[in-house]
């Protein structure tokens, strides 16, 4: 094999799926930040003149920012109750004996495999007015509580979407853990909360990290489950950039919320992502 | 009664008995090895003793105290793990510093005792570093330095060594020792490697297939191994099938026909006997010089001393020289073998072949 030919490899061998990432990721961002420039007029539509004025009329008004706020608040709810479930039921599952361990993964990846639009209609029934919850509540003489179409719903909803992508990364951290690690905690007069609170849990820390990262990005640009379940009224970041582009029209003003809940959510993660990870680094190496 | 007794100690994991019945009594202050070959229920043994696994049957006491069903926590016992389970997130310091944090030691106490014990383990200078910062041996150290600061009553060590290279873990057995003797920690140790057991503890407990066969001091175990298991796994050993002939209270061991100096025993006349020989009490000597005369079928140098193996009448078998720095008989050349008659050990054959089965 040639010199030149040996140079080339690793670009030939990147080419196919760095084409197919500049085709469908960057090229349309790029034309949606272009797009958000643009001018609109309810006559006339998309006009080509450059303007600020969309960035400055989310950034200015209280009904976009009461929607941004939102979006990061559930999505910070979400991963924090997708954390609290998510860790312990990882270290459960890594603690089981081989056939139920098999069993118990595939429970909780199985809901990957059913579409998100299914599983949120699945909890549109049993959420709605006349749903199996409300039936039950009312069964027990504790009369009825909305839930369908508030933050409640699309937040259960979301985590029950979400755990898988806690779960995993968290076992894995924890698959990479010296079983003996609390055993010597114990041996050193560790009670078992002692030894997971001071032994195991720092080391799943990175796991917990990714986890978080991964869950938090994931909500904060979920569509459907805000979409079905928090109705017309009760809009998050996606379902707003999807009004603004289908019922208002008003592609440009849509393309830079799209833009500014990007950048948001860049920054907070990797402000995060700094924050914990450098600490988590120092340590474990 | 010892300080620390296991009574009839099993554990049964479905069909397969992994402990029977082992009993063991420990004095204070005394360094005991289990060794065997993997799988023979050392470590078993010795997790029950931590607490990490539940006896099926049996009594474990310390000190009189009853600890069989004790959680680990409570047991206040020092245990070096294979891996060391150092904590990966903690400085050395810390490490060390764990067991006496849960004991609810004061702050100042607890730096002074901390330092001392890194000053024991010669670690003081790298108490502030992160585990993985460490070479295997200083890993090792750490883990010693950890279970010893809490002045367990029991220090538990499992396959302590086996993680370390061979030159390291020679330096580190003898360290190992100088630790315990100072601090004078009871310590039970569990090895696979025979040398390592022999050269450090006070008595040494064999075990095979979850029994224990023989507990004695080293050097006993050495010259009187009592099975042929025994024998072949602690050091290396001459093994010949012979006939004993009883002549009134004395006796001598016959192999093909030949009389061979040996120890004087109380056997039948005529009873099959199985006769050891360590290779280092035979002495080679020039052709008819000695009890048999053979040929040097193959000779390595191992630097300290010789290894031959000479085919004679009574079979292969193997001797080693000390080296004294001139060249000794080459491959080919013939030899003849003398030995001590005390050196040769007679047992019953039957009692050594149950056993090796």
């Amino acid at each position: 094999m040639s010199r030149s030919r040996t140079a080339l490899t690793p670009w030939l061998l990147v080419s196919p799926g760095a084409l197919l990432f500049l085709g469908l990721v960057i090229l349309p961002l790029i034309l949606t930040v272009i797009l958000s420039f643009h001018a609109y007029d309810h006559t006339t539509g998309i006009r080509n003149e450059f303007t600020l004025s969309h960035y400055a009329t989310v950034l200015s008004d209280d009904y976009y920012l009461g929607i941004f706020w939102r979006t990061l608040r559930l999505a910070a709810l979400t991963t924090l109750i997708c954390a609290i479930i998510g860790a312990p039921e990882a270290y459960i599952l890594s603690r089981m004996r081989d056939p139920w361990r098999s069993i118990f993964l595939l429970v909780i990846i199985g809901p990957l495999l059913v579409s998100v639009v299914v599983r949120a209609f699945g909890w549109s029934m049993l959420l709605g007015s006349t749903g199996l919850v409300n039936q039950t509540l009312q069964a027990l003489g504790l009369g009825t509580v909305k839930l369908l179409y508030t933050e409640t719903a699309i937040v259960i909803a979301l985590v029950h979407v979400m755990l898988p992508f806690m779960v995993i990364p968290v076992w894995t951290s924890l698959q990479k853990l010296d079983p003996m690690v609390e055993a010597a905690a114990w041996s050193l007069g560790a009670s078992h909360f002692t030894a997971l609170r001071r032994v195991v849990m720092p080391q799943v820390s990175l796991g917990l990290l990714s986890g978080s990262l991964i869950v938090f990005g994931l909500s904060a640009s979920a569509f459907a489950i805000p979409g079905l379940l928090g109705g017309r009224r009760l809009k998050m970041a996606a379902t707003l950039v999807y009004d603004e582009y289908m019922h208002e029209l008003n592609w440009p003003l849509g393309a830079a919320i799209a833009i500014i809940v990007l950048l948001a959510n860049l920054v907070i993660m990797l402000a995060y992502n700094r924050m914990v990870e450098a600490r988590a680094r120092r340590t474990l190496g | 009664m010892g300080f620390l007794t296991l009574q009839s100690l099993s554990k049964v994991y479905g069909e397969l008995a992994a402990v029977a019945d082992v009993d063991l009594s420990v004095a204070k202050g005394e360094f005991v090895s289990l060794l065997g070959p993997s799988g023979c229920g050392k470590t078993t043994t010795l997790q029950m003793i931590a607490g990490l696994v539940e006896p099926s049957g049996g009594k474990i006491t310390l000190d009189g105290r009853d600890i069989t069903h004790e959680k680990p926590s409570k047991r206040g016992l020092g245990i070096v793990f294979q891996s060391y389970a150092l904590f990966p997130h903690m400085t050395v310091a810390e490490n060390v510093a764990f067991g006496l944090e849960m004991r609810k030691v004061a702050k100042a106490e607890r730096d002074r005792r901390v330092k001392e014990m890194l000053a024991l383990v010669h670690l003081a200078a790298l108490a502030d570093r992160y585990p993985r910062q460490l070479s295997g041996g200083q890993r090792q150290r750490v883990a010693i330095a950890r279970a010893l600061v809490i002045s367990p009553p029991v220090l538990l060590l499992d396959e302590p060594l086996s993680n370390l290279d061979a030159k390291l873990r020679e330096e580190m057995q003898f360290e190992l020792r100088r630790i315990q003797r100072s601090v004078g920690t009871t310590t039970i140790m569990v090895t696979h490697d025979q040398a390592e057991a022999l050269s450090i503890s006070d008595r040494v407990v064999v075990m095979e297939q979850g029994r224990m066969t023989q507990i004695d001091a080293p050097y006993r175990l050495y010259e009187r191994p009592a099975t042929a298991f025994i024998s072949s796994f602690v050091g290396k050993m001459n093994r010949i099938e012979g006939v004993w002939r009883r002549n009134g209270a004395s006796g001598t061991a016959e192999v093909a026909g030949l009389v061979l100096p040996s120890e004087i025993v109380d056997f039948a006349d005529g009873a099959a006997v199985a006769l050891s020989l360590r290779p280092e009490k035979i002495v080679l000597k020039a052709p008819g010089q000695g009890v048999t005369d053979g040929r040097i079928v193959n000779r390595f140098f191992l630097g300290s001393y010789w290894l031959f193996n000479v085919e004679t009448a009574i079979g292969l078998i193997a001797v080693s020289v000390p080296n004294h720095g001139d060249e000794p008989a080459g491959e080919g050349e013939a030899v003849s073998l003398d030995w001590a008659p005390a050196s040769l050990k007679v047992s019953a054959l039957h009692a050594a072949a149950g056993a090796a089965a």
